[in-house]
């Protein structure tokens, strides 16, 4: 119950983006953090010193996702201009880029091993790219999609992904099926829990919805965000404590995860919160808005 | 002479003589005079040295060469041309001054008109020579964007500035600057929109309005005193601004020529139009100065001498947009007003006519219906109104509810309306719902007594409620408004306590309350709501509080109270169930909906408020469950699961094993339509590659270890076709399926299609036979009824009735051949799997009965084995001409028969000779046929699959029988298109069916001939068969269509000799080039005899 222990101090404002940030996300370990935005770049930042790093130009349009293996080496991003990137860290240079979506690019994700790279796409597909080859086909294509493919999870065996048809579908690799979960409502980000028990998904119709994987059932929805038009994420505090997501009037909200109670909400942005990403061990995150500033919270 | 020349001295330029003139030089002095006479076409052109230039186009044009004409030492060459082979020549626009002189440039430059910037008042000269600098400019000076900047970018002013400060004034082009004109205008205008404002605004306006119009002209020159400044303008107002043509007539055009009488309508509705339409136009003649729009008021407002300007352009166009034509439609309305405006006026009549003095004209009036003198405006129900009602009546005995939840809720939720709206309800409900067995508790049904009850309370409920206001108003003002609030929003109201008749038991109360008031701020809200409004256990106050006390230990946690109250162990175990299932009942029905203000207002209201109310909150839930139930549905997600098959290379890039690794890849997803448009040119290779692997296991190996040798033969063989698999079923589907269709594949899909596919299957069958069975009348020469087909009745039960007929035929056949041959019945076997695999393979859920394919076997069999030379021929000879195409098919029939008596006629030595030996081995065989098979039906592109088909006249005849079938089926309740596709699907299988029956036979020939040597003679044969087959293709139409005349169709029920003797005694009848090729292949025949 403490509120203490929900990160709602800003430690640090990163700015250098012109525009919107569309998406901030800690690397593996968290000691760093990846953002991008309208501005078509890709910037780095060392969040908790509040310094920027390093920016990444070649996107020729806004960037939507980006993603780092979890060696720090490489980077892979996609937006606007269908394609994915990948990238190589150190040197800033594009080492390939995948064309074959057919329109713009919701979200990338490496998988485990930065094998491979999963992305998801208004054409309503996902696919999936090899790193490994000299090749930019996808090598393989999951269109079962009716809508806008918003969000990727991966783990290490499945490929969790959100749609605007309402659906998550979980791809498991290993046991070659494909599982439907329909919420009738528009799924804008999914996220798994750090225990990878659940799924939470976050509506259009303002709603967080949890879901358990292996059963299927709704373990609980929180409400008391506005996310009606924007794509904005959700995630897990490092404990799965708290649920967290950003909100359309700039608020940042915490749940319980259990009752779903509002435990935190505070004015974080001056508009839109479009990303929150939560550190993969500390109690520190880090959130991006429309207003085009990346915050760090601490507690 | 020498010596006087050395002696002058000479100053200045001696005078040239005449003489030392050069000939030529004086010679054109000489006639430069004489041309100069001539006439401009017969003077030549010549140089300063007096040589002619130009010859003519034949006695050698512009000469060529450099020192007389145009062009260079290396001649003239022509500008288009381009000899590299590397560059090739491109397409140069050509302009007329590429062909022009400098001087002859300047000279049409200097045509060009263009006012000079003195005189460019408009500043259009300025622009054009701005644009031209600038371009200059742009070629001259290198920029960033390569080659010429586009216009768009660089746009030289339009307007010079002096023009655009005065058109900001007011001023516009045309009008001289003055005060004077400008003023005016404006005023004009100004008054004019006034005008026409107040014209919308009020239909008397526009009558005043019209009345000028009539004048024929300008209400604003009317009514506007500016306009006397001009009287002058006035006077000499032209007709045609007068009478602006308003219509769409062409020019002079009179429609009313000949009829005079309707050109006063015309005219009103004219003008009535115009109003409407300036009407219109007064929002585009108000922004019109900033848009130069051509919606304009056609000639509405515009003086005699006001000149035609921006705004008012467009005076003769019809003027209206064919969207902006409501005149059609008001018309009816307008006309009429506009003639009783003018019957009023009495100005306007029809020539020929005059009004009438007296009319006897009255309109036909209807009376209002009389109302009967006994008649009471109010409705009276036969029972008492609700206030009727005494409240005070004893009430009913207290009664148990009944059994049926059901029935009860209903009766809640009835007597809850009922209380509401007053007995009428009841009336109204049991008079709709006389019979119904549910609401016979209205009308004395079993369970009438509690209904009572219910009522009772009810409406003692909602008195209170009606009360309570008034006795509220008295009391804090914070608490009504948030009641009066409550009610607005059509909140559940507030229970209240009632007095001293009050059946709750206040201690139960009490224990809520304080637990409302302990954890209001951190209890669930839709938890709190519920123990607030919901007591399960209300008859048993204790346990009631015991239960509370249950539900919040179980939401909130913390230490349970070890009070048991003195209840034993069992007892207490049997409580907790109890209370667990009302929880969750409870839960289930719960209200989720609640707001802080109610609860909080029930705890400060809590004494005096709370009753026993529960059940009025049951029934008030009664009508949110299904709500509820709706949201609960919603909000739970439906969870479905797939197939899902993840890329082998996916697979390896996570690091996992392939799930599907080693089963035969799935149906690939369409990709694009046109793969499947490839044809693929049929793998002749791949029999003759498994023909020898296959043979070259020794005949004497055991029958399971034979396939698993096998496999190495069987490895290479598939690996290329993967690709090709299915590819023709895309294109079907592709073309007549749906995605629906594809999801079909799944293990959802139905005995339905299963079922559909046995019918299909059966009348392919069916078709295969009788195809089968006519053709083979033909050949044989006997008479078979043509109708018997082709004729047949659209009733698929005679159809078939008659085929099942030709199947008994086939099976006769068969029999025969079974009898001949004993290793036959292996095939069907064989075939079954085939079948089987394809359906695993396709997703396509056939159950083909197998007796069909068993009866069908042998001659499927023998028209396959020849079908399959056939295909080889194809291979070859696939762009043959499609004319001769049908011929084909039907020479193919011949050869079928030969070739299928041929062959018999060596099985049957074979059968003698080999014995029953090597019937186990055969049927092994035939297991490895089936994936050889497989192999070619992959390869096989669709084409060449419906060749293979062997069924010539099948195809010759689809168009009929597919008609035939859709009249049959048109009772089916399936689509005309998804028959479509079924029928197509089915035309696949039999292709299917057709090419593996067809290589397992021709296997199982190479298999015979177990050496190399004899293979290779076998293939030969092969070979000189297509050839033949080929030539057979090539007989003219003409022969084959008197060779049809006489080949008339056999008699049903046939008896059906298939020795070669009788078959070519039939060709030895139809000419020589059918009795040579019959002989042809009697002699091969033969090789094949002697190859065995």
């Amino acid at each position: 119950m403490a509120v203490s222990d929900v990160p709602s101090k800003e430690a640090s404002v990163l700015r250098g983006h012109e525009g919107a940030v569309l998406a901030a996300r800690f690397n593996g370990d968290g000691n760093y953090c990846l953002s991008c935005g309208k501005d078509r770049t890709i910037r780095l930042w060392n969040p908790h010193r509040g310094i920027h790093i390093k920016t990444y130009k070649s996107h020729g349009r806004e960037v939507r996702d980006v993603h780092v293996t979890r060696d720090n080496s490489k980077l892979c991003s996609c937006g606007g201009d269908r394609q994915i990137f990948y990238w190589d860290v150190s040197t800033g240079r594009v080492i390939r880029k995948f064309r074959g979506h057919d329109s713009e690019v919701n979200s990338v994700k490496f998988n485990e091993y930065g094998a491979s790279i999963i992305s998801a796409g208004y054409d309503r597909s996902v696919r999936a790219w090899d790193c490994r080859s000299h090749s930019t086909e996808p090598i393989q294509t999951i269109d079962t999609f009716s809508d806008s493919v918003m969000s990727i999870c991966l783990t290490k065996t499945e490929i969790i992904a959100g749609s605007v048809d309402g659906t998550i579908r979980t791809f498991d690799i290993r046991v070659g099926r494909e599982v439907v979960d329909d919420f009738g409502q528009p799924v804008n980000c999914i996220c798994i829990s750090n225990d990878s028990n659940c799924v939470l998904a976050s509506c259009l119709d303002s709603t967080l919805r949890l879901l358990d994987r292996s059963t299927g059932e709704l373990l609980q929805e929180y409400k008391g965000h506005t996310c009606k038009s924007y794509k904005m994420d959700c995630c897990f505090t490092n404990t799965d404590a708290y649920v967290t997501s950003g909100s359309e009037d700039g608020q940042i909200f915490f749940w319980d995860l259990v009752d779903a109670s509002v435990m935190s909400s505070f004015r974080a942005h001056a508009s839109v919160v479009t990303s929150v990403s939560y550190h993969p061990k500390d109690s520190c995150m880090i959130t991006s808005s429309v207003d085009g500033t990346i915050r760090v919270w601490k507690t | 002479m020498d010596d006087g020349d050395q002696d002058y001295i000479f100053f200045g330029t001696p005078i040239e003589r005449e003489e030392e003139l050069s000939g030529r030089k004086r010679k054109m002095a000489a006639e430069a005079g004489q041309m100069r006479s001539l006439p401009p076409w017969k003077q030549e052109v010549r140089d300063d040295e007096g040589r002619k230039r130009f010859h003519g186009a034949f006695t050698g044009g512009f000469s060529a060469g450099y020192y007389n004409t145009v062009g260079s030492k290396e001649g003239w060459t022509p500008q288009t041309f381009t000899s590299s082979r590397k560059n090739r020549a491109e397409m140069k626009e050509q302009t007329i001054y590429n062909f022009l002189d400098d001087d002859e440039k300047v000279e049409l430059e200097g045509r060009s008109l263009g006012m000079t910037s003195q005189f460019d008042t408009f500043g259009f000269t300025t622009a054009e020579v701005a644009r031209k600098q600038v371009e200059k400019e742009q070629q001259k000076r290198p920029s960033a964007i390569p080659g010429p900047v586009p216009d768009e970018i660089v746009v030289p002013a339009p307007n010079s500035i002096g023009i655009k400060l005065l058109l900001k004034m007011g001023w516009r082009h045309g009008r001289s600057i003055g005060a004077g004109p400008t003023n005016l205008h404006d005023t004009r205008r100004e008054a004019r929109k006034a005008f026409l404002a107040f014209s919308c605004n009020e239909e008397r306006s526009r009558h005043m309005e019209s009345r000028p119009n009539e004048h024929g002209y300008l209400d604003s020159e009317e009514t506007i005193p500016a306009a006397a400044a001009e009287p002058s303008i006035c006077q000499s107002t032209p007709e045609f601004v007068r009478h602006p043509k308003r219509d769409i007539h062409g020019l002079g055009y009179d429609p009313y020529k000949h009829a005079p009488e309707f050109r006063e309508s015309k005219r009103l509705r004219g003008r009535d139009t115009t109003n409407v339409m300036r009407s219109k136009g007064a929002g585009v003649t108000e922004n019109i100065f900033g848009s130069r729009s051509r919606k304009i008021a056609p000639g509405i407002g515009i003086g005699a001498l006001e000149e035609l300007d921006v705004e008012d352009e467009d005076i003769y166009a019809s003027g209206f947009d064919f969207e902006e034509t409501p005149i059609e439609v008001e018309e009816p309305m307008k006309s009429t007003k506009e003639k009783k405006q003018s019957v009023n006026k009495k100005d306007v009549t029809i020539p020929g006519f005059r009004l009438a003095s007296v009319t006897n004209f009255q309109p036909e009036r209807f009376l209002p219906p009389v109302v009967p003198s006994d008649f009471e405006p109010h409705h009276k129900f036969p029972v008492q109104l609700e206030g009727d009602l005494n409240i005070s009546d004893a009430p009913p005995l207290e009664v148990p509810p009944p059994e049926d939840n059901e029935l009860k809720r209903m009766i809640d939720g009835m007597a809850t309306l009922v209380a509401r709206c007053g007995r009428a309800f009841e009336y109204l409900s049991r008079e709709r719902n006389e019979g119904n067995p549910l609401f016979s508790f209205l009308c004395g049904g079993d369970s009438e007594e509690y209904y009572r009850r219910r009522l009772w309370e009810e409406q003692r409920k909602h008195s209170d409620q009606l009360k309570l206001p008034l006795q509220k108003k008295s009391t804090t003002t914070q608490k009504m408004s948030a009641e009066s609030r409550g009610r607005l929003l059509g909140e559940r109201p507030l229970e209240r306590g009632s007095d001293s008749s009050n059946v709750s038991v206040p201690a139960a109360d009490v224990v809520r309350i304080q637990s409302i008031l302990s954890d209001t701020f951190t209890k669930p809200a839709s938890l709190l709501e519920v123990a607030q409004t919901e007591k399960p256990f209300k008859n048993d106050p204790a346990k009631q509080e015991r239960f509370e006390q249950f539900l919040k230990d179980k939401y909130h946690g913390g230490l349970r109270s070890t009070n048991s109250g003195g209840m034993s162990e069992l007892h207490r175990a049997q409580e907790r169930l109890d209370f667990e299932a009302a929880a969750e009942t409870i839960e289930k029905g719960g209200l989720k909906k609640v707001t802080a203000d109610q609860l909080t207002d029930s705890s400060f209201n809590a004494g005096t408020r709370f009753t026993s109310g529960g059940i009025e909150k049951l029934d008030i839930q009664r009508h949110k469950p299904n709500q509820d139930e709706r949201t609960g549905n919603r909000s739970c997600p439906k969870r479905e699961e797939y197939q899902w098959r993840p890329a082998p290379i996916l697979c390896k890039r996570f690091d996992l094993l392939d799930p599907f690794a080693g089963k035969p890849p799935p149906l690939p997803r369409i990709r694009s339509k046109m793969d499947s448009f490839i044809l693929i040119s049929h793998p002749v290779h791949d029999i003759k590659d498994t023909a020898p692997a296959a043979s070259k296991n020794p005949p004497s190996e055991i029958l399971p270890e034979f396939s698993e040798t096998n496999e190495p033969a069987q490895e290479t063989a598939p690996e290329p076709n993967v690709s090709t698999v299915q590819k023709p079923v895309d294109l079907y589907k592709a073309i007549f399926s749906d995605d629906s269709d594809d999801e079909n594949n799944d293990s959802s899909v139905s005995q339905i299609d299963s079922k559909k596919t046995e019918v299909v299957n059966t009348t392919l069958n069916r078709l295969i036979a009788g195809d089968f069975l006519e053709s083979l009348g033909k050949e044989l020469g006997l008479e078979v009824p043509r109708g018997s087909f082709d004729s047949m009745p659209n009733n698929n039960v005679v159809a078939s009735g008659k085929e099942h007929k030709g199947l008994a035929d086939v099976r006769s056949l068969s029999e025969h051949d079974g009898s001949m041959r004993p290793g036959s019945k292996i095939t069907p076997s064989a075939t079954m799997e085939i079948v089987k695999q394809q359906e695993n393979v396709a997703g396509i859920r056939t159950v083909t009965s197998s007796g069909d394919i068993c009866e069908l076997q042998p001659p499927t069999i023998s028209q396959s084995s020849k079908s399959h030379a056939i295909e080889s021929g194809n291979s070859r000879d696939m762009n043959l001409n499609k004319s001769l195409d049908c011929d084909k098919s039907s020479c193919k029939f011949f050869e079928h028969f030969i070739f299928k008596s041929e062959k018999e006629k060596r099985k049957t030595r074979d059968n003698k000779s080999r014995g029953h030996k090597r019937h186990g081995q055969r049927s092994c065989t035939s297991d490895t046929d089936s994936s050889d098979c497989e192999d070619q039906r992959d390869q096989s592109s669709s084409e060449t699959k419906r060749e293979k088909k062997g069924h010539g006249k099948r195809r010759k005849h689809s168009k009929n029988r597919k008609k035939r079938r859709k009249t049959s089926r048109s009772s089916s309740p399936s689509s005309d298109a998804e028959w479509v596709h079924t029928e197509y699907k089915r035309d696949k299988i039999s292709g299917r069916q057709g090419t593996e029956i067809i290589s397992s036979p021709s296997d199982r020939h190479s298999k015979y001939y177990h050496d190399d040597q004899h293979k290779e003679k076998f293939e030969e044969s092969i070979t000189k068969f297509c050839t033949k087959e080929l030539s057979f293709a090539r007989l003219s139409a003409s022969v084959l269509a008197s060779l049809q005349e006489r080949l008339n169709p056999i008699r049903r029920g046939l008896m059906i000799s298939n020795t070669w003797s009788q078959i070519s005694s039939t060709l030895h009848r139809h000419g020589a080039t059918f009795e040579a090729h019959a002989i042809a292949f009697d002699n091969e025949a033969g090789d094949f005899e002697t190859l065995q």
